[in-house]
């Protein structure tokens, strides 16, 4: 036997990936990631989902909270794990390998806020109804939900331009990478359709790049 | 319409079975299954899970299909694209759960390399049970009542498997021998059919050399693959053959020119050196002669053996023998291993082991952690965090 699979002769190697996202999302994701990370505040519980080489989670922590940060890519939770060292975080950041259908081990109302950066556009439908019930469930009442990821923008005209410019970047990313996402479609109703209110939405001008933060209702007991 | 779609799918892909190509994960109802019917789980590589569904065809059952990144179950499990991760978030995600009164999941038996049925169970509940190699098996399978036959557990290299390979292969090496194009315009309809006819001769008669090219790691193979003379030697020799009655029929043509002799040496060398870098590696049923597991074999430490026999369960190539009264398995038939490690990873006592030549051990641990990548590398793809 032999394992064939040339379009991935070179390894998915995280560097690799960090690059391809970067091409993908033209650049935004830094400021994207401060601007959420101000909603996270000194002391709180957060959890990253997909945390993969600790972006999100290392903003989380540098503001003071305590983060859990998954994700099912052990080579990315290594680099992780080493910048989190270097920033001598250690003591405030858990990296843990698990994917988003172990959150039903975590405890219910246990969370401050739940981070996700570019993690529900490499979720199957199935996994992303599934994530955001269990989000649901281990938020406070009250606690946030804050999302950066690729959306589907709506509307003809937009879904056009988009995929004019997204399909040669996508090619590129795939040929450099062999990673790619699916862009999520209408993720503020799914994420309301799950019992939280959405606060504040931010679309990039063609509606193919939103910054979400949401909150579980006060008065909610689950 | 149905069967048109299957042709289809089946001539693309395997024209292209180089690349991935993925479908739609998550759960698919067979027929009209109840509570008690069977779940499959297979990876979502098209035609693997066109191919399930066909078998399945008549059957009640629940069809599970895991994240394998396009690409079929051996290859993926094999080399970290299909995980444990992806098996357990199925389970937990489709609600399967919610469906079936039972918690057994049926899974592809080549999955056995990267998927551990001790994980699954301890993160879902869901038992795993090894089904058989073939998905043309799974009715059999399920109606003897999950039992295997040695036939069912089995790879085999079918002379449809062998057409299959040789068009897997003839086709993207047609593509590239359109690059001579503009040096050698006359020559390009020539060379495309001389590939077609190569990989056809090799794959369509590899039953009658195959004897002669076993790469048991006797250390013969060491060195830069070109020098690899085991199998690589006999091609070499058909090649000379085909240049001979080349230059013997232009001479009595009358039309011989070194040009052309040169042009058709070297393009024909190409074509049977890129068709002969790996080919025991393109036969399931052979190790490859590319990767350095070829180095490898395997080895039994007797006093942790317990006879649980999933390794005779899993095993492709029906190496074990499991003495159900000494409770011990031995390694009956060791030369028809192909390196894939399964019985490694599933030994529930780590009694299984590869050895190199030297003497030295791949412990059964760096077999799971460690996934095979293309060049045959053992890499990381799953390690617990924080661990250095």
């Amino acid at each position: 036997m032999s394992t064939y699979v040339l379009m991935r002769i070179l390894e998915s190697a995280p560097r690799r990936y960090e690059l391809g996202i970067r091409l993908l999302t033209l650049g935004r994701l830094e400021k994207t990631y401060d601007r959420l990370a101000n909603h996270i505040e000194r002391g709180q519980q957060v959890l990253d989902l997909g945390c993969g080489m600790g972006a999100l989670t290392l903003h989380a922590a540098e503001r003071g909270a305590k983060v859990k940060g998954i994700d099912i890519n052990a080579q990315m939770l290594e680099i992780a794990g080493q910048r989190v060292r270097e920033a001598g975080l250690m003591e405030t950041v858990d990296l843990v390998e698990m994917g988003v259908a172990e959150l039903d081990g975590e405890e219910a109302q246990h969370y401050d806020a739940v981070m996700s950066g570019l993690c529900f556009s490499e979720l199957s439908e199935d996994e992303l109804t599934y994530t955001l019930k269990e989000v649901t469930r281990i938020l406070q009442p009250g606690g946030l939900l804050l999302i950066a990821d690729e959306i589907k923008p709506q509307g003809l005209v937009k879904r056009l331009i988009h995929s004019l410019i997204r399909v040669p970047l996508a090619a590129l990313t795939y040929v450099i990478t062999q990673q790619t996402t699916h862009p999520t479609s209408n993720l503020s109703e799914r994420v309301t359709d799950a019992g939280l209110s959405i606060v504040s939405a931010h679309l990039s001008p063609l509606g193919s790049f939103g910054e979400f933060v949401a909150q579980k209702p006060a008065g909610a007991s689950s | 319409m149905k069967h048109l779609k299957f042709f289809l799918i089946t001539v693309v892909q395997t024209l292209l079975r180089v690349l991935p190509f993925p479908c739609k994960t998550g759960l698919a109802k067979i027929g009209n299954p109840g509570r008690n019917a069977p779940v499959l789980l297979t990876g979502n590589f098209r035609l693997t899970v066109e191919r399930v569904r066909r078998a399945l065809e008549g059957i009640d059952a629940y069809l599970l299909v895991a994240n394998s990144g396009g690409v079929n179950v051996w290859c993926a499990a094999t080399g970290g694209h299909l995980t444990n991760h992806d098996v357990v978030s199925v389970l937990k995600t489709s609600g399967i759960e919610n469906l079936v009164n039972h918690r057994q999941v049926i899974l592809p038996q080549l999955a056995a390399t990267g998927i551990e049925g001790k994980i699954i169970h301890k993160k879902t509940g869901w038992k795993v049970v090894w089904g058989p190699v073939y998905a043309t098996s799974i009715p059999r399978f399920l109606s003897r009542g999950l039992e295997k036959t040695v036939e069912m557990r089995t790879v085999s290299f079918s002379w449809p498997q062998r057409l299959e390979m040789a068009v897997a292969w003839a086709f993207p090496i047609s593509v590239l021998s359109l690059l001579v194009f503009p040096f050698w315009r006359e020559g390009v309809l020539p060379l495309v059919g001389f590939v077609w006819g190569w990989a056809f001769l090799i794959f369509l008669s590899f039953p009658l050399y195959q004897e002669r090219i076993g790469t048991t790691g006797t250390g013969k193979n060491i060195g830069f693959i070109f020098f690899n003379f085991g199998e690589r030697g006999l091609l070499l020799f058909l090649w000379v053959l085909f240049m001979l009655s080349l230059v013997g029929y232009t001479t009595l043509a009358g039309d011989f020119s070194w040009a052309l002799a040169f042009r058709w040496g070297l393009s024909s060398l190409i074509v049977v050196l890129i068709l002969g870098l790996d080919l025991t590696g393109s036969t399931p049923v052979h190790k490859s002669g590319l990767h350095e597991d070829r180095l490898l074999s395997i080895a039994l430490y007797a006093e942790r053996c317990e006879g649980a026999s999933f390794c005779e369960q899993v095993c492709p190539t029906d190496v074990f023998e499991v003495d159900y009264d000494r409770q011990l398995a031995s390694l009956c038939r060791a030369e028809q291993c192909v390196q894939c490690g399964a019985c490694i990873v599933q030994c529930p006592f780590d009694a299984l082991y590869f050895r190199s030549l030297m003497g030295d051990v791949v412990a059964p641990d760096t077999v799971r952690r460690f996934k095979l990548n293309l060049l045959g590398n053992r890499k990381v793809a799953s390690r617990p965090a924080g661990t250095e």
